[in-house]
């Protein structure tokens, strides 16, 4: 198969730029090769070698996520039962997911990045883990523009700062909200529309 | 005595007033210049976010220069809902029902991409039958979604007819999707592991009644709007992207292929029954505005083809896959799913750890990574030719901003 022959090479020329590259055994996403980074000051040298070196050139997605696990309901909950066929004073319906034993949460935001490569139809995925208090990571916008308003939706909800980014600012969320929603502990603070 | 002081006080209140009226109404006293000089200071203009021709609530801040824009900042989130984190709250058939309301224009691609990443997570295998009405569903939204665009792109460059007809026909189809489930626009109608329901009785019949009709429509809206030379004045040559920008921007359905570059993940990555159906891809030349309409337009051609294609191969069987839960909770692991949305690259990113509802949802919005450009594209021109650009990359809110 041509494609596991090109996933090799591209895997050895990763790993020549990088040395601290490496395979995530087993792939958290089926079917893709998923490449986790250890260090955040390689993470654009790895997407620039797999850009200008191994021709994917087509940013697919660039998000993160937040593996603190699930937290309990925090901060103010307009309405507490918000079922209207329960009785008044019943159990809120909407409860948070219980974590699941055995599941690896641990205090970190990992950012998840996948690019395309449209000569060879690969798609392989980035992965960086940073800590949750601390998430710092290089830019991509020097490599492509589409990076400016992914990266700018990252750290609107998630608080990834992108160090380097010319505009990093708010795109979704008002500028009355504080905090990040997308982080697990995000605590609501009553605000003008409650 | 009191009724003198009290007009005495009226008049210089007013007078005051007028004072301050008249003041605001001059800047040239605030900010003093030769009556003689032209002014010529940069600009600052609001578009929107009420304004009709941003197709929702954008706000574009612009900077001009006389006519010239010379700078443009597209300002969204004035519809944020933060559907990815209603998800973290909610089971997996729940979420198939937000989905409708990212892109409500063509809410069945939206489905469509959610069941998708889902069932890659669950390990279900789709029956034929309703492989084949998912297509058929989808390129019908599609033709929805841009006769909508082709209506609404002629207003925005000054044609109004063209709005009627194509709304005459997208009427028909909304039909057909309200028979299959009832719904207009919001359809939640492809569900994890299959479809809602089977077609009911003579829609067939129907949908090949209008895709009869619907063939001849397309000359007519060539000859209405597409080869009008006002309109092509105003469109060709205009806002042109290329495919070298297009790449970098990330941009995706038929703004990327206007450019010439032909990627449409129906046949670059096919899901669903995509790769056994024979449909073309099409590319524009130039980038320009028209061309990325007319890619729309010979694309809808395409769908009709699909369609037609889908019905007459349409097996029978289960609609449903065996086995689906009511309250699916998949294994720990993550899934990515794209689709050819109306308005391109549409993707899921979906964790999730063993628990009923998604860990973590992403959605990679076509519209929101296509509306980037304009920082770019509208950088320039004048300000007559930045609703044609504006409309021509055919964005929906609700996906920008989720």
């Amino acid at each position: 198969m041509p494609e596991a022959a090109f996933l090799e090479q591209v895997t050895q020329r990763l790993k020549e730029a990088c040395p601290e590259v490496s395979v995530a055994e087993p792939s958290p996403i089926k079917g893709v090769v998923n490449f986790k980074v250890t260090r955040a000051d390689t993470w654009a040298l790895v997407f620039k070698t797999l850009k200008e070196e191994l021709g994917f050139e087509f940013l697919d997605f660039l998000t993160a996520v937040d593996w603190k696990g699930p937290v309990g309901a925090q901060g103010f909950i307009q309405d507490p039962n918000p079922n209207p066929f329960l009785p008044e004073g019943a159990t809120p319906s909407v409860t948070p997911e219980p974590p699941t034993p055995g599941f690896p949460y641990r205090e970190k935001i990992e950012l998840v990045a996948a690019v395309s490569n449209w000569n060879k139809w690969t798609r392989v995925v980035v992965r960086l883990e940073l800590p949750r208090e601390a998430a710092k990571a290089p830019t991509l916008i020097n490599l492509w523009k589409t990076a400016d308003w992914q990266e700018r939706e990252a750290y609107d909800l998630l608080g990834v700062v992108f160090e380097g980014h010319p505009n990093l600012k708010k795109i979704l969320t008002p500028d009355f909200i504080a905090g990040h929603p997308l982080r697990k502990d995000y605590v609501h603070v009553k605000d003008q529309y409650d | 005595m009191t009724e003198i002081r009290s007009q005495d006080l009226g008049e210089r209140i007013r007078e005051n007033q007028q004072e301050k009226f008249s003041d605001s109404l001059k800047p040239a006293t605030r900010n003093p210049q030769p009556a003689t000089s032209l002014k010529t200071d940069q600009m600052f203009v609001n578009l929107g976010p009420q304004h009709p021709s941003t197709h929702g609530v954008l706000r574009l801040a612009l900077t001009l220069d006389g006519e010239v824009i010379i700078r443009a900042e597209p300002d969204v989130g004035y519809l944020h809902r933060g559907t990815e984190k209603l998800s973290e709250v909610r089971g997996y058939h729940h979420c198939v029902v937000m989905t409708d309301r990212w892109d409500y224009v063509s809410a069945m691609p939206n489905n469509l991409v959610f069941c998708l990443a889902s069932e890659k997570l669950l390990n279900l295998q789709v029956p034929e039958r309703a492989e084949y009405l998912r297509v058929i569903m989808c390129e019908l939204n599609r033709l929805a979604s841009h006769l909508l665009f082709f209506g609404t792109y002629g207003i925005d460059i000054g044609a109004f007819t063209p709005f009627l007809h194509a709304f005459r026909e997208r009427e028909m189809v909304l039909d057909l999707f309200e028979m299959v489930c009832g719904a207009r626009m919001t359809f939640n109608y492809i569900r994890i592991g299959g479809v809602a329901q089977d077609l009911p009785q003579s829609w067939i019949e129907k949908c090949k009644e209008f895709l009869g009709y619907f063939k001849f429509r397309l000359k007519e809206y060539d000859d209405l709007l597409s080869f009008n030379p006002i309109f092509m004045d105003r469109t060709k040559n205009v806002g042109l992207i290329t495919p070298r920008q297009a790449v970098d921007w990330g941009l995706s359905g038929p703004n990327i292929r206007g450019s010439g570059v032909p990627y449409d993940v129906r046949k670059t990555d096919p899901y669903s029954v995509y790769g056994k159906l024979d449909f073309e891809v099409c590319v524009g030349e130039s980038g320009s505005c028209w061309d990325r309409y007319y890619v729309r337009m010979r694309e809808m051609a395409q769908s009709v083809r699909l369609v037609e294609h889908c019905l007459n191969a349409l097996p029978s069987g289960d609609i449903v896959a065996k086995g689906v839960a009511k309250m699916p909770k998949p294994m720990p692991g993550e899934a990515y799913a794209h689709v050819e949305g109306s308005r391109g690259d549409l993707g899921i990113y979906l964790v999730s750890d063993g628990s009923f509802s998604p860990y973590r949802m992403h959605v990679r919005a076509p519209s929101y990574i296509n509306l980037a450009i304009l920082q770019e594209a509208l950088v320039g021109l004048k300000v007559s030719d930045m609703i044609a650009v504006l409309g021509s990359i055919d964005i929906v809110l609700g996906e920008v901003d989720r």
